[in-house]
C-alpha cells in the first residue's frame, strides 16, 4: 500500500475527518484517544504488525504510525 | 491443552434476574465527567445506553441468583432436594468465607447431601463453571445447578469513568442434567496478565485499611480506591483480539465442526467495540454473534452469556434445537470457549429483580 492508502486506512480506523500527514501531532486528532488506541492496536493487528498499549504512549505523530507499519508501505 | 469432550450432559434451563434500577448513559454522563462530544463517541463505539444495577447495597448476587433459581426450578418442575451439586461463580459472594455456593443450598431448600463450592471467575467464569457442571454430571451426578453472576456495583467505583458506565448486575442459574449429548470445551489461563483486571485490595497480599479505601485520582483520568476493580481496557481488548479468534478456530477444529453448523455464537458481552471487531475477524454477523448486551444491560461479567440468551435469544432456545458456540475471556487472564447441543430448554426472557 502507499502512504496515502496507508493515511487514509488510518483516518478511516479513527473514524476522523482530518487530513493526516506524517507531521499532524497525534494529541491534535480529536479521535485519538482511548478508544482510538483501540482502533489503531486492531488495524495494526490485522496488517500483522505487534504493538502493545505501552507503545502508543511513546508515539507523537502520524510519523511514528508510519514508522510502526514499515515495509508494509511501499510507495 | 486443557480439551474435553463430554457425552453425557446438557443444559435443561437457562434463567436470569438483573438488577431492579435501570440507568441510562445520559442521566450518568455529567457523573463521570464525559463531555456532549465523548458521550456521543463512547454511545456509538462502545454501544453505552443503558444498564441495571441493584438499588440497594442490601442485594448481593446471591439474592438475584436465587430468584433465578426458583424460577428456573419451578419452570423445569423439579424440587430443590433433587439437585445433587450448587456451583456458583462469582467475584462478589455474601463473605469473604464460607462459600456462598453452600449459603444458597440452604436458601433454595437442597438437601445436605448437595456438593455446594465458589469458584471465582468473571468474564471466563460462565464457560469455566459449565465445563465444571458437565464433569460432574460425567461423573455420575444427574443434576447440577450452576449459578453465575456478579454485583458488580460492589466493586465498581462510582466515580470511574472507564469501567462503571459498562458493568451491569446480574444473576443467572442454569440446570444442567444427565442426556446423551456430545459438547466440546478448551480452556486457557495465563496468569502474566492479572494486574490488567484486578481488584488491589481486600485480600491477604493488600489487606483493606484505610489506604485502601481512600479514592484517589489515577494516570487514566478515573477516581477509585484499591478496593475498587481496575481495568486496563486497552491491554483487555490487545489480548481478546490476539486470543480469542484463534480458540474459535483451535474449538471447531477439535469438535469437527465448521462455522456454517453454529446456530448462535454467545460471546461473553464485554462491550459492542469488542464484539464488532471479533464478528469482523471470524466472519459471522450480527443475525448469529449477538452483541447489543451492553447497551440494554450492561456488561453482566459471568452471567453475561447467560444474560444473551434469556435477554435476546428467549424464543429460540426455547422452541428448537440449537448449536451454540459459547466464549468468555477476561479476568485472569483466563479464557475459554464450548461448544454445545440443547433442545426446547426453559429460557424466560430476562426478568428484573423484584424487592
Amino acid at each position: 500500500m502507499t502512504q496515502q492508502e496507508f493515511l487514509e486506512a488510518i483516518a478511516e480506523a479513527l473514524d476522523c475527518e482530518m487530513e493526516l500527514s506524517g507531521e499532524t501531532i497525534l494529541d491534535d486528532i480529536d479521535e485519538y484517544d482511548s478508544i482510538g488506541v483501540l482502533s489503531l492496536m486492531s488495524y495494526f493487528d490485522e496488517l500483522g504488525i505487534k504493538v502493545s498499549p505501552n507503545d502508543f504512549e511513546k508515539f507523537e505523530t502520524v510519523q511514528d504510525l508510519i514508522n510502526l507499519a514499515g515495509d508494509k508501505i511501499d510507495g | 491443552m486443557a480439551k474435553l469432550h463430554f457425552k453425557n450432559a446438557s443444559i435443561r434451563g437457562i434463567v436470569t434476574t438483573v438488577g431492579d434500577k435501570k440507568v441510562t448513559i445520559d442521566e450518568e454522563a455529567s457523573k463521570f465527567g464525559y463531555d456532549e462530544k465523548l458521550l456521543k463517541r463512547v454511545k456509538k463505539s462502545m454501544g453505552f445506553n443503558s444498564r441495571y444495577v441493584v438499588s440497594s447495597e442490601d442485594i448481593c448476587t446471591s439474592d438475584l441468583c436465587l430468584a433465578s433459581a426458583k424460577k428456573l426450578l419451578s419452570g423445569c418442575n423439579i424440587e430443590a432436594k433433587s439437585i445433587d451439586a450448587l456451583l456458583m461463580v462469582t467475584q462478589t459472594p455474601d463473605y469473604k468465607a464460607p462459600s456462598t455456593a453452600i449459603i444458597l443450598q440452604d436458601r433454595l431448600g437442597c438437601s445436605t447431601d448437595t456438593i455446594a463450592y465458589d469458584i471465582n471467575l468473571g468474564c471466563s467464569g460462565f464457560i469455566n463453571g459449565l465445563m465444571s457442571a458437565y464433569s460432574l454430571i460425567e461423573s455420575g451426578l444427574n443434576r447440577v445447578l450452576l449459578c453465575v453472576g456478579d454485583v458488580a456495583s460492589k466493586f465498581a467505583y462510582e466515580k470511574d469513568k472507564n469501567l462503571t458506565p459498562l458493568m451491569g448486575d446480574a444473576g443467572s442459574a442454569i440446570l444442567i442434567e444427565k442426556s446423551l449429548s456430545d459438547s466440546y470445551f478448551i480452556l486457557h489461563s495465563d496468569g502474566s496478565g492479572y494486574e490488567h483486571l484486578i481488584i488491589p485490595a481486600g485480600g491477604c497480599r493488600y489487606p483493606c485499611n484505610e489506604e485502601a479505601l481512600t479514592p484517589k485520582e489515577r494516570g487514566d483520568g478515573s477516581i477509585r480506591r484499591d478496593v475498587d476493580m481496575y481495568m486496563n481496557g486497552a491491554e483487555i481488548f490487545n489480548f481478546t483480539i490476539k486470543v480469542v479468534p484463534k480458540m474459535f478456530d483451535e474449538l471447531l477444529e477439535f469438535a469437527g465442526k465448521s462455522k456454517d453448523e453454529i446456530d448462535y455464537f454467545v460471546l461473553h458481552q464485554a462491550n459492542r467495540y469488542i464484539l464488532q471487531n471479533i464478528s469482523k475477524r471470524i466472519g459471522v454477523g450480527s443475525d448469529r454473534l449477538p452483541m447489543e448486551t451492553v447497551s440494554t444491560y450492561g456488561n453482566q461479567n459471568s452471567a453475561s452469556i447467560p444474560g444473551t440468551i434469556n435477554g435476546f435469544l428467549s424464543d429460540k432456545y426455547s422452541s428448537k434445537k440449537v448449536t451454540s458456540l459459547f466464549a468468555g475471556f477476561g479476568i485472569g487472564l483466563s479464557w475459554g470457549a464450548c461448544i454445545v447441543e440443547s433442545k426446547n430448554i426453559f429460557a424466560p426472557a430476562i426478568e428484573q429483580y423484584k424487592i
